[in-house]
């Protein structure tokens, strides 16, 4: 039974290379509780790269709360978050950006008073130039660029000058999806993207994500079942901060459990 | 469009330049020095701008960095023989940077009111440290000193008359402003923007906010103590009174009055708030402070965007 300290190590860093199809972001027994609520209950999850995945539940089942894990918002009380075969676990937001995790917010999250442009430079100069104190900014051609064609994929480049402030609210929301495509992340988390939106405009959303997950892996939380089956090859349910199945759309349609406590309602 | 608005703003800052080149040659002595101390006060209020403005972090604190400025040139001038500018201008930005560093490291982990009592704390302790440590600081009387010639060793050798200081002043405050507007456009500038407008998010984009605002911290207390050595050259003094957080208040609303976010709002509010001190202080002896602070309030809630705001709404309708 003795194991050999140094080849435990390595296997561990290996399951994340190898082990699950070379998950890009894996989770171990992640949990959280506020006081005496527990809000992500021993959650193994994970995502294999270049895939779409999809967390679903009912409201409160700790979906927002596992993308505030992911992204070092909240610091889980025990458990572990792998990406690309490192431990990212209680890093700062900062830090687990620039290793290349992006995302969008539930709540609208944006510079209310800059342009749409300027949200979407200053998230894409977070990788480039941004300790420069002397030289205007508009002299970084390529942020500008990188930001414009940041805009231009989802549909925004029109709006460029535009305060975002005067946005509508769906064109908020692809803002936001503008602002982490910037970061030129690996792994995009999208929660709720089509909230509060019109039916053509979660058509758009959902065009729109599917040409992005051409070259980013993808989870995606999403209370539309329809957003959902359409997109995601795989689905994560969320009962009570629990994983409560997993499967593909259809395997997921069909599980009894799932069907008894979302599906239903 | 662009190219348009550029030529504006430097004819602007042309004209204004030339005039304030002009002023001492055409104004008494009293209002010589009262518009060099408007130019220094200015510089103190920009410099506090990067923060309130830029940062949204309201510092209570700038009289220690104005006050460490103006003590550091007063160690340099009595300690140095002969008298030299340039060291004095060294050992006042160096005293002022390390205070900065100092209340950088431990306010900037926290936020809103607790950044500015943080803030205030600390230069309260500098004021007590300057007051009682009589021994060094000549404590309540300060000290006084002479002003050092306007000198480059084998170029040029100059008295500094008043006129000269004001000219100097002008140069480093022109300077100044002209470096802290690039800073402020520059990314660095706009990391601080985004971080006033949406901390949270900034973070969450990669920016680790916290080494942002040590740096505008920094920035800020650097021009703040260069304020303070130009106030020493221009009264030959440094006393306890410049590092009392009243200085720090009347920084700030110097900011509010004239406008934050601008730079040059700040030293309009300076213009504005000194000339009507002076003006009600002469009509009204003690109770000036009554009307000062009834324009004030008035200023507050009738132009929220301060003198400039209004001034360059007023200008576009
Ligand atoms: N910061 C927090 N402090 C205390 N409770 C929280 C916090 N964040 C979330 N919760 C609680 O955790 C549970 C899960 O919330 P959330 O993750 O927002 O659910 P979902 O996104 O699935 O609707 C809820 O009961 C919520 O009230
Ligand atoms: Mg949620």
């Amino acid at each position: 039974m003795t194991v050999n300290p140094s080849l435990a190590a390595a296997s561990s860093a290996e399951v994340a290379e190898d082990g699950k199809a070379a998950a890009l972001l894996r989770t171990e027994d992640l949990t959280i509780r506020f006081g005496g609520l527990t809000a992500l209950d021993h959650v193994n999850f994970a995502v294999p790269r270049s895939e779409v995945c999809a967390i679903i539940g009912p409201n409160g089942a700790g979906k927002s709360t596992f993308f505030n894990c992911l992204t070092g918002v909240l610091h889980p009380t025990s458990g572990a978050i792998f990406f690309a075969g490192a431990d990212i676990t209680g890093l700062p937001p900062n830090k687990i950006s620039q290793k290349g995790i992006a995302r969008s917010y539930q709540i609208t999250n944006i510079l209310p008073n800059a342009t749409a442009l300027e949200n979407v430079r200053i998230a894409a100069q977070s990788r480039r130039h941004s300790w420069s104190l002397f030289s205007h900014h508009r002299a970084y051609r390529d942020i500008i660029e990188k930001a414009e064609a940041a805009l231009d994929s989802v549909g925004l480049l029109g709006k460029a000058g535009e305060p975002a402030a005067n946005l509508s609210h769906g064109e908020q929301r692809t803002l936001e999806i503008a602002i982490a495509l910037a970061t030129e992340p690996q792994l995009l988390c999208l929660d709720e993207p089509t909230a509060g939106m019109s039916a053509a405009e979660t058509h758009d959303t959902v065009q729109l994500i599917r040409r992005v997950a051409a070259n980013l892996t993808i989870l995606i939380v999403e209370h539309d079942m329809h957003v959902v089956m359409e997109l995601a090859g795989r689905i994560t349910v969320l009962h009570y901060g629990a994983v409560l199945a997993e499967g593909t759309p259809s395997e997921i349609q069909q599980n009894p459990r799932v069907i008894e406590v979302y599906l239903k309602t | 469009m662009r190219r348009g608005h550029g030529t504006v703003f430097w004819t602007g800052f042309a004209v204004i330049v030339a005039l304030l080149i002009a002023a001492p040659l055409v104004l008494t002595e009293f209002w010589r020095r009262f518009v060099t101390e408007i130019l220094i006060w200015g510089l103190l209020a920009m410099s506090s701008d990067i923060l309130i403005g830029y940062t949204g972090m309201v510092s209570f604190g700038h009289s220690a960095f104005f006050g460490l400025g103006m003590y550091g040139a007063a160690a340099a001038l009595l300690t140095i023989d002969p008298p030299n500018l340039w060291l004095a201008l060294f050992y006042g930005l160096v005293a002022a940077a390390a205070v900065a560093a100092c209340v950088a490291y431990f306010s900037t982990r926290l936020r809103d009111i607790y950044f500015a009592i943080t803030t205030l704390i600390f230069s309260q302790i500098f004021y007590v440290i300057i007051f009682t440590w009589t021994a060094v600081t000549g404590g309540e009387n300060g000290l006084a000193f002479e002003r050092p010639p306007l000198a480059i060793p084998g170029l040029f050798d100059f008295v500094l008359t008043p006129t000269r200081l004001h000219w100097f002043v002008l140069a480093v405050v022109a300077g100044s402003y002209l470096i802290l507007r690039r800073i402020t456009q520059s990314p660095f500038g706009m990391v601080l923007q985004s971080i006033r407008e949406n901390e949270a998010r900034t973070r969450a984009i990669g920016y680790a906010v916290e080494r942002y605002k040590i740096v505008a911290v920094m920035l800020s207390g650097l021009f703040a103590g260069l304020a303070g050595v130009l106030y020493a050259l221009q009264n030959q003094f440094a006393a306890p009174d410049f590092v009392f957080f009243l200085v720090s208040g009347e920084t700030v609303i110097y900011n509010v009055i004239g406008g934050i976010g601008t730079l040059v709002g700040p030293i309009v509010g300076a213009a504005f708030f000194l000339l009507l001190r002076e003006g009600l202080s002469r009509f009204l002896t003690q109770y000036y402070l009554i009307p000062l602070g009834a324009v004030f309030i008035a200023i507050v809630i009738l132009m929220p965007q301060g003198l400039l705001g209004f001034m360059r709404r007023w200008l576009n309708e």
